[in-house]
């Protein structure tokens, strides 16, 4: 009698434990690939679970606006909408002694570069002709991709914004910005990166 | 009866053997920032080299069958078939794939393995899309996730940046230079057709789509400064949602859609976070990390957002999603998560190009995305 509840006890364990190991075969089956001639793109739709920890715990406080003191970019070129956007010449050459530098990082106009906005000032002050400006700002290659592209244009806005105290009109200036696509210099040092931190102005007359 | 209790003591302990075999392969599987030794063997050409890649990218270390803790066996005559023990040879399961390409077989095969061993999303029969440049071209592709069947998607001959895929992987966003300015351009994949999505005074770039495919994020410079917007998906109800002077850039959404990530140049490049709604932007409270901070990118999970940390040399970063100690994983920049949450492809300087390398998070394992040429930036992953 006990030795037959021992075996009993016993085969019952060793169901159990075999079935925990899980040792036994599992069948073969197939995965059909489906031929849709381009793979599936697999996403799991994150919205289901998608935690949003940062909308309700957020212990730190409002950022403080410096608001844009700025007339803002016109909505449209006004009388130059036309050059614009249509054929026109570019003369990079006419400007290019001012082209205006910046330190790194920065789209502060420096007091020494002040002289070029000046000139630039000048020539557009008072002038009945129909010509227009294209401001475009551009880096070195010590940011990432997205980052440049916001640092450059905001160093074209910087000029823009300074030769409108001087008396510029806005719908006169257009702003591009190139991030670092467009070097001045190849090299990987201070020298070649001094001389891509900057503006470059393309004066725009008609065709 | 005592040769009984010798029989059932051998058969008690060699169970015993066996369960703790089982608990150790759980162990295995639990830890996520362990390397796991497997070893591939029956698999020859493009099988065993996709198969070898996928796991490597998800933290395997290819070894001998020795050496392995999973044994990823097989043969591919004609259609792949796949076979998956623990060490000692305890078999898990086999399986067979039919359809498609050896390589999405492969591709399938391995995504079983990884479920089985890491239990993540699968991720290798996704597509990435990138910024590939040779010369003076710019262009945007579409590949694999692995840089296979890569296939240029503009023929523009013009400066063009920033990729970003809608949900559902139909649709490509990028910025584009060819009309002189700075324009979002919607490209749709299978008719090739596309639309000018923002063409504002002033800049227009970065787009992102939410992950809901309701609505697009973007930097438009035509309030006066580069500020983050938001609009529905065709373009309309746009709003601005930052006014500062300071320019904001790489916006990222959270997996639900309500809040966006983006950088602010406040002083030095800080991560910030604002309703997509509109409201007040708050600093994300990072620690452990120091100078500029951009490119952020929101995990599929929730969890964690990756950015960039550095000026010329830049690290890849994650933080708690609500802020808190960021941890440098490897040199490189402009991260994007998987759909797994675990894996990231990012962007690698090398000397005379840069390449595209897939980050597992937990492992910091980093394999270069070597089948592509040129020099290729800028990815997203489609989700």
């Amino acid at each position: 009698m006990k030795k037959q509840k021992f075996v009993a006890t016993l085969v019952l364990s060793l169901g159990l434990l075999a079935t925990m190991s899980g040792c036994h075969h599992r069948p073969t089956t197939t995965t059909v690939i489906p031929d849709s001639g381009r793979p599936s793109s697999g996403a799991t739709n994150p919205g289901a679970n998608g935690e949003n920890p940062g909308a309700t715990l957020n212990p730190t406080p409002p950022v403080e606006v410096t608001p844009n003191n700025l007339s803002g970019t016109p909505e449209s070129y006004g009388a130059f909408d036309n050059l614009f956007a249509g054929a026109h010449n570019e003369d990079r050459d006419k400007f290019k002694g001012d082209t205006l530098y910046f330190d790194f990082d920065s789209a502060v106009i420096k007091p020494s570069e002040e002289t070029k906005l000046q000139d630039l000032a000048a020539y557009f002050k008072g002038n009945q002709k129909l010509e227009a400006l294209v401001i475009e700002g551009n880096c070195d290659e010590r940011g990432t991709e997205k980052y440049n592209l916001s640092l450059g244009e905001r160093r074209a806005l910087a000029a823009r914004e300074y030769l409108g105290t001087l008396g510029v009109d806005a719908h006169r200036i257009k702003t591009v910005t190139y991030g670092t696509s467009r070097p001045a210099e190849a090299g990987h040092d201070e020298a070649a990166w001094k001389k891509n931190r900057r503006d470059e102005f393309v004066l725009i007359t008609p065709k | 009866m005592s040769t009984l209790v010798k029989i059932s003591a051998i058969i008690a302990t060699a169970l015993c053997a066996l369960s703790a075999l089982a608990d150790e392969t759980l162990e295995i599987r639990k830890d996520a920032a362990r390397l796991i030794r497997v070893s591939v063997a029956g698999f020859a050409g493009e099988a065993e080299s996709v198969l070898k890649f996928d796991l490597s990218v998800l933290g395997m270390e290819i070894t001998t069958p020795e050496n392995a803790e999973f044994l990823v066996g097989g043969h591919d005559n004609g259609h792949v078939e796949g076979t998956l023990a623990a060490a000692g040879n305890r078999p898990l399961w086999s399986r067979s794939y039919a359809g498609g390409s050896a390589r999405s077989q492969a591709h399938a095969f391995a995504n079983d393995i990884v479920k089985e061993i890491r239990q993540t999303a699968p991720i290798f029969q996704t597509r990435i899309a990138f910024r590939q440049q040779s010369g003076a071209a710019n262009e945007i592709c579409v590949a694999d996730y692995d840089g296979a069947n890569a296939q240029m998607i503009t023929h523009d001959g013009a400066l063009i940046s920033g990729p970003s895929w809608a949900p559902g992987g139909q649709k490509i966003f990028y910025t584009s230079w060819k009309s002189g300015d700075t324009q979002i351009l919607e490209h749709n994949l299978a008719s090739g057709a596309r639309r000018l999505f923002a063409g504002y005074p002033g800049a227009n770039f970065s787009p992102e789509v939410s992950p809901d495919g309701q609505r697009v994020a973007m930097i438009l410079s035509k309030g006066g400064s580069p500020n983050l917007y938001v609009s529905a998906i065709d373009g309309g109800g746009l709003k601005q949602l930052t006014l500062t002077r300071e320019e904001d850039s790489s916006p990222c959404w959270s997996p639900d859609s309500r809040t966006i990530c983006f950088v602010c140049r406040s002083g030095r490049a800080r991560l910030q976070t604002i309703s997509a709604d509109g409201g007040s932007a708050h600093n994300l409270a990072v620690t452990g990390v120091f100078g500029n901070m951009t490119s952020p990118d929101w995990s599929p999970d929730g969890q964690q957002i990756a950015f960039t940390t550095g000026s010329g040399l830049f690290s890849i970063c994650v933080v708690p999603s609500a802020g808190g100690q960021a941890q440098k994983l490897v040199e490189g920049e402009d991260p994007c998560w998987a759909p797994n949450s675990r894996t990231i492809i990012f962007t690698r300087r090398a000397s005379t190009r840069r390449i595209l390398c897939l980050l597992d998070v937990p492992t910091k394992h980093v394999k270069d995305v070597r089948q592509l040429t040129g020099s290729c930036s800028e990815p997203s992953w489609a989700r």
